[in-house]
């Protein structure tokens, strides 16, 4: 049986909290990353453009596994709260790869010399881009909501398999990206204290921004599930 | 049993596909025209290396089993039929895993025309043809389960045609990438290298026969 009856009120009365949370962690990371932190030995000021693009990339897996997981639900339970959440969260995963994409380039002109360089990391967050790009396209051209939502399932299993390509790329080939700084397989950041603080912070506060515009996405795929079953009815 | 009906599926696909085989000619087709088209338009010099001869067989390849793969569910659609081998007990495993054998089956001559082809034109000297003949296998035995995985999910759908080859396509790239290695492994003599890369392509056969069969009988409609 089919249901969109979601658990929601929490959610709406949580949004106002979130989104306010979201503007303070980010005025604060904001201070931190562009202030506080010292400039780095070899990059020096670049460095500071690497704490929006390390929080946003974080936000793009975080993103495409939380589709992954709403993809399973629904498959399993087949609630639409399960879709919504899915196609939420692909939209803002696609959001946040593409500006990774584009700041990493921004950083990459200064650093490499060049706009863009054909290694793993690259190539392989360009190809997860183009991915989540498809499944947003088989969404819109399928009509039906049940069979939309179970196709969109699938396909939201299916390219999870490419967030660990993307994230262990760097360590099984030789390349110019640097190698993981924080998520390392030793647990131990290489980063100067004060840089890991203010990547850590920054990283909380994209978090907030990611739950607010969850929040704020799926309460409008909500209602648009609602209107296509009440047409239906 | 399952695996009975996964052969009665192959073996229909395959009887249709002689009755008209318009998705094996178009796919033979297809591949040549794509090999002697990419071959000019990277020049000669360029085209006879074992990478970009490799590299432009597999992407022909993989256009290839996207024709054929597409054409199968098509008539299946254009005759009725899907609705009728769904109702059958098991039907959903045994369309997943028949029409991947199929495909297994029609890729076969694909490679043999097309990898002739190349050969021939190209005046490629293979090191290792043992090796070639292996990375080929697994390279063939990589596509089939997800084209039919995601021609499956794109089943009935509008624009269907443009959509299949931009979900597969990028799905593909490390297939692509290991049949590509493999292959001028094998051309220029790196046994390891060859064998390394046809491992990989097997294991990406076996995840995808898995998720397929899975979770495409709820993808089948």
């Amino acid at each position: 049986m089919i249901s969109t009856t979601a658990k929601t009120t929490s959610a709406l009365r949580a949004r106002p909290f979130l989104g306010a949370a979201s503007v303070v962690a980010l005025f604060v990371a904001l201070w931190m990353a562009l202030l506080w932190s010292p400039p780095d030995a070899a990059m020096g000021n670049v460095v500071r453009i690497l704490y929006v693009h390390v929080a946003n990339a974080w936000l793009a897996y975080l993103a495409f596994v939380v589709v992954f997981i709403a993809s399973v639900a629904y498959l399993w339970t087949k609630r639409l709260v399960f879709d919504a959440i899915a196609v939420a969260s692909a939209e803002i995963g696609v959001l946040f790869t593409g500006l990774t994409l584009v700041l990493g380039s921004i950083w990459a002109r200064p650093t490499w010399g060049v706009w863009w360089s054909w290694e793993p990391r690259l190539i392989t967050t360009a190809v997860m881009f183009a991915m989540y790009v498809g499944y947003l396209l088989l969404r819109n051209l399928s009509d039906d909501l049940d069979r939309r939502a179970s196709r969109a399932a699938i396909l939201g299993i299916v390219l999870v398999v490419d967030v660990p390509i993307v994230h262990l790329s760097v360590t099984w080939m030789n390349a110019l990206h640097q190698l993981p700084s924080v998520l390392r397989p030793d647990l131990q950041p290489t980063l100067d204290p004060s840089m890991l603080a203010s990547l850590i912070v920054m990283t909380i506060a994209f978090t907030f921004l990611y739950a607010y515009l969850m929040t704020a996405r799926v309460g409008i795929e909500q209602r648009r599930q609602a209107r296509v079953l009440e047409a239906r009815a | 049993m399952t695996w009975r009906r996964i052969r009665i599926i192959a073996a229909r696909e395959a009887l249709a596909e002689r009755g008209q085989p318009d998705g094996l000619v178009s796919a033979v087709t297809f591949t040549a025209t794509l090999i002697l088209v990419e071959s000019l338009a990277v020049g000669p010099l360029a085209a006879t290396q074992p990478a970009v001869a490799a590299a432009l067989f597999w992407i022909a390849m993989a256009f290839a089993a996207i024709i054929v793969t597409s054409r199968s569910f098509e008539r299946e659609l254009e005759d009725d039929a899907l609705s009728a081998l769904l109702a059958l007990p098991g039907g959903r495993d045994a369309v997943y895993g028949g029409k991947v054998l199929a495909l297994g089956a029609l890729l076969a001559i694909v490679t043999v025309v097309g990898g002739g082809l190349s050969l021939v034109l190209l005046s490629l000297d293979i090191a290792l043809p043992g090796h070639l003949l292996v990375v080929a296998i697994a390279g063939l035995v990589s596509l089939p389960p997800v084209m039919v995985l995601f021609v499956t999910i794109a089943l009935r759908l509008r624009s269907r045609g443009a959509l299949v080859p931009i979900l597969v396509l990028p799905v593909l790239v490390p297939q692509l990438v290991a049949a590509t290695n493999g292959s001028a492994a094998a051309a220029s003599g790196d046994a390891a290298g060859a064998i390394g890369w046809a491992g990989l392509l097997v294991a990406f056969a076996l995840v995808y026969s898995v998720f397929g069969l899975t979770i495409v009988p709820a993808a089948l409609e």
